[in-house]
């Protein structure tokens, strides 16, 4: 076993940015009280977007469906509180910058939900449920990826007979500095990730489950490899750790670091047979499947050094980043960028009533030290050609090329170059060492090229 | 001497100088062959619509260029009226070339910016420092607090082909003196601001604004936009409601005194003239 301990396992390209996870892994996840308020997205998901089930001034019980939607890629919503519905509004999107939400009340009588890693022991049999039950559930408990897709984790558990999923990768790689809500979990949920990823192994009727871990997380590859020597059912899991490498954690990235096998460019993993799953889906699809619980409620870490006292969180989801921080002690005086998600992959919100979404797992704040001058787009100067981009892509792809296609509105030869097969891990800005945005243009072009052909003459 | 050398020359390189004229008649005859065999049919009209069009390229018909819609149209002559640059004028000429009778609407279609709010009107949580593009900034959440405003870092001045739009003080504003109305702004906005509106009359009445907030959220982030009172809806009923905002129905539009009164009504005077200066 020991000879995969220190990670050899990898991909070509990545940058290795300071991971700051001093910061917040040592503090165990903290259940906490629902805030006076929630605003509970109707999109927090790729797919069909919910339409509401309850009306203003409707009373909802904890995992209420609250929103549905009758497409196949789509995920129901519950109610993470006891409360009334106030309004159906307009609230600050991520992403999509104001989009639809139900804003719920919390009503007296709600109570902290806890999580339930502490019922699931090594005596879990997967046996118990066919893949049918499995999959009823997981629908049922809208469960989307938790790593930050957020594609409806039911779709990925429906078995295709055309296309059979012979590996099942569990994701606990969390490359991106400063995030260590997953690191948590796999130390104090441990059980409970294995019984999801056999249950989503059972969905598919496959053998081969995988859990990655990066190798600067030894506690936790060790506490997986004890705890799946104890289970008897999980006697066939084998946990990996790779290389600490940015962004290890793309899936993309992970099946090639572990099975050594490319996902072609345009495709999805099911297509070359392999599943991967964020450990807190895992988690979540445990709680699904044997408590019927729905997706309420999500870790959370709360980071970086313009915020007080950096902590991870099980939180309700639908709370605001304001609530979140304060939670973590508020910002500092010197606090000027608040991101959801991690540095790398993150949307700077500049409101903080934007609500959580199932997909989102941590809140960074950085202060002014840490980004530099707030001007950065002043500091860009031109392209040398040096090509650290090129050796830093995850992907294989020219990104500088890209980019200057894009500025220069030649959005053919950005396609030709392979626009589309960028996974936006932001590793070309992060080296560039003339301060181009080249993540940013490549996004830019991505948009120009979507609508482009839509308004397309026929 | 001179000339013996030269004789000298003649005799010892003659040969060489006739398989030259050999070799250049053959080829000349292989040339010849080709140009009739392979000739490719090139219609005059294409060649005479392509004159006749404007010949700045701008895409505005749908098409790669000038020369590509000259082949479309010749081949297909429902295509005519789609340069709007050209307006009436080529496509009356169009017409000419392609022995048709087409009568233009004489209507102009003119984009409408529907948006009234300079950066003094705005409200912005934070500032925004990414690249400084409107397309750019529209996939990041809280550039500025409307999310349906104008952004003002000028897709639609790049993509003008005419110097016929600029963005004064954060908002984008059409100079209708030079707007041929070839709707590349309106394709360039990532927001669906500027539409394209039939121009009945010289100066044109609009609800300059799109925002989707409700009332209360409008008014917190905007100092200029439609709150959605239902005012001028009131007034004449060619003012309809939109997802919280109202919008002018510009088939329906008449200079008159039941559209001056909402424009008056309005609380936030949002309904504005916008064309030509006269």
């Amino acid at each position: 076993m020991d000879i995969k301990c220190t990670g050899k396992l990898t991909f070509k390209g990545g940058v290795h940015p300071p991971g700051y996870k001093e910061l917040s892994e040592h503090s165990r996840i903290k259940s906490v009280p629902a805030p006076k308020q929630l605003s509970i997205m109707l999109s927090q998901h790729i797919g069909a977007i919910c339409k509401p089930l309850v009306m203003k001034k409707n009373y909802v019980t904890l995992g209420q469906v609250i929103g549905s939607a009758d497409a196949f890629v789509s995920a129901p919503i519950h109610s993470p509180v006891n409360g009334t519905v106030k309004n159906i509004a307009l609230s600050s999107h991520p992403v999509l910058g104001r989009a639809e939400s139900i804003i719920i009340e919390t009503g007296e009588d709600n109570q902290v939900k806890e999580p339930s890693a502490d019922k699931f022991n090594e005596n879990f049999d997967p046996g118990k449920y066919t893949p049918e039950q499995i999959f009823e559930a997981v629908r049922n408990a809208g469960i989307v990826g938790m790593g930050g897709a957020g594609f409806p984790t039911s779709v990925k558990l429906k078995a295709n007979p055309d296309s059979p999923i012979r590996a099942v990768i569990i994701n606990g790689c969390e490359c991106e500095p400063f995030i260590t809500c997953d690191y948590r979990i796999m130390l104090e949920w441990t059980n409970q990730i294995i019984a999801g990823a056999l249950l989503a192994a059972k969905a598919l009727n496959c053998e081969n489950i995988y859990i990655g871990i990066e190798d600067n997380k030894q506690k936790a590859v060790t506490a997986f490899r004890q705890a799946v020597e104890k289970m008897p059912a999980a006697s066939e899991i084998e946990v990996v750790a790779v290389k600490t490498k940015y962004p290890q954690g793309g899936e993309r990235q992970l099946i090639k670091s572990i099975l050594g096998k490319d996902v072609p460019a345009g495709g999805i993993p099911p297509m070359i047979g392999v599943l991967v799953n964020n450990v807190a889906t895992a988690a979540a699809i445990a709680d699904a499947v044997v408590f019927g619980s729905p997706l309420t409620h999500r870790p959370v870490t709360v980071s970086g050094s313009g915020v007080k006292n950096p902590g991870n969180f099980y939180a309700p989801i639908g709370m605001t980043a304001g609530d979140l921080i304060e939670l973590a002690g508020g910002l500092t005086d010197d606090a000027v960028k608040v991101i959801l998600g991690g540095p790398m992959m993150g949307f700077a919100v500049a409101d903080l009533s934007t609500p959580m979404t199932k997909t989102g797992g941590a809140i960074t704040v950085l202060t002014a030290k840490e980004i530099g001058s707030i001007r950065m787009r002043s500091k860009e100067t031109p392209c040398i050609r040096c090509g650290r981009c090129i050796e830093a892509c995850s992907m294989n792809i020219n990104p500088t090329k890209i980019a200057h296609a894009v500025k220069h509105n030649l959005l053919d030869i950005a396609e030709q170059y392979h626009m589309s097969v960028c996974i936006e891990c932001g590793c070309c800005s992060y080296v560039c060492p003339a301060d181009i945005d080249v993540a940013g243009l490549i996004k830019t072009g991505k948009i120009l090229a979507a609508r482009a052909k839509k308004l397309m003459p026929k | 001497m001179i000339l013996t050398g030269l004789i000298d020359l003649w005799s010892s390189s003659w040969q060489a100088g006739v398989t030259m004229l050999v070799l250049a008649a053959g080829f000349a005859l292989v040339l010849l062959i080709a140009s009739i065999k392979l000739k490719v049919q090139v219609d005059p009209k294409v060649e005479q619509i392509l004159t006749a069009l404007p010949g700045v390229d701008c895409g505005a018909c749908g098409f790669a260029g000038c020369s590509a819609y000259a082949k479309a149209v010749a081949a297909n002559p429902e295509l005519i009226g789609k340069c709007a640059p050209g307006g009436d004028n080529v496509s009356g000429k169009i017409a000419e070339i392609l022995s048709l009778a087409v009568s233009g609407s004489g209507v102009p279609v003119r984009p409408i910016v529907h948006c009234k709010a300079h950066t003094g009107d705005k409200t912005f949580f934070g500032q925004y420092d990414g690249i400084p593009t409107c397309t750019s900034a529209n996939a990041l959440a809280n550039v500025q607090a409307c999310k349906f405003g104008c952004l003002g870092f000028g897709d639609c001045v790049a993509s003008c082909k005419f110097d016929a739009i600029h963005i004064i003080d954060g908002l984008a504003v059409i100079d209708y003196e030079k707007c041929t109305g070839c709707t590349a702004c309106s394709k360039a906005c990532p927001r669906g601001l500027i539409e394209m509106v039939p121009f009945t009359s010289n100066v044109m009445m609009t609800v300059a604004c799109k925002s989707q907030e409700s009332g209360k959220d409008t008014k917190d982030f905007c100092k200029v936009g439609c709150i959605g009172c239902k005012m001028c809806t009131k007034k004449n009923d060619a003012f309809e409601m939109a997802t919280n905002y109202a919008r002018l129905n510009y088939e329906k539009y008449q200079p008159g005194e039941s559209f001056t009164e909402a424009m008056e009504k309005c609380p936030t005077k949002v309904i504005v003239y916008r064309g030509k200066k006269t």
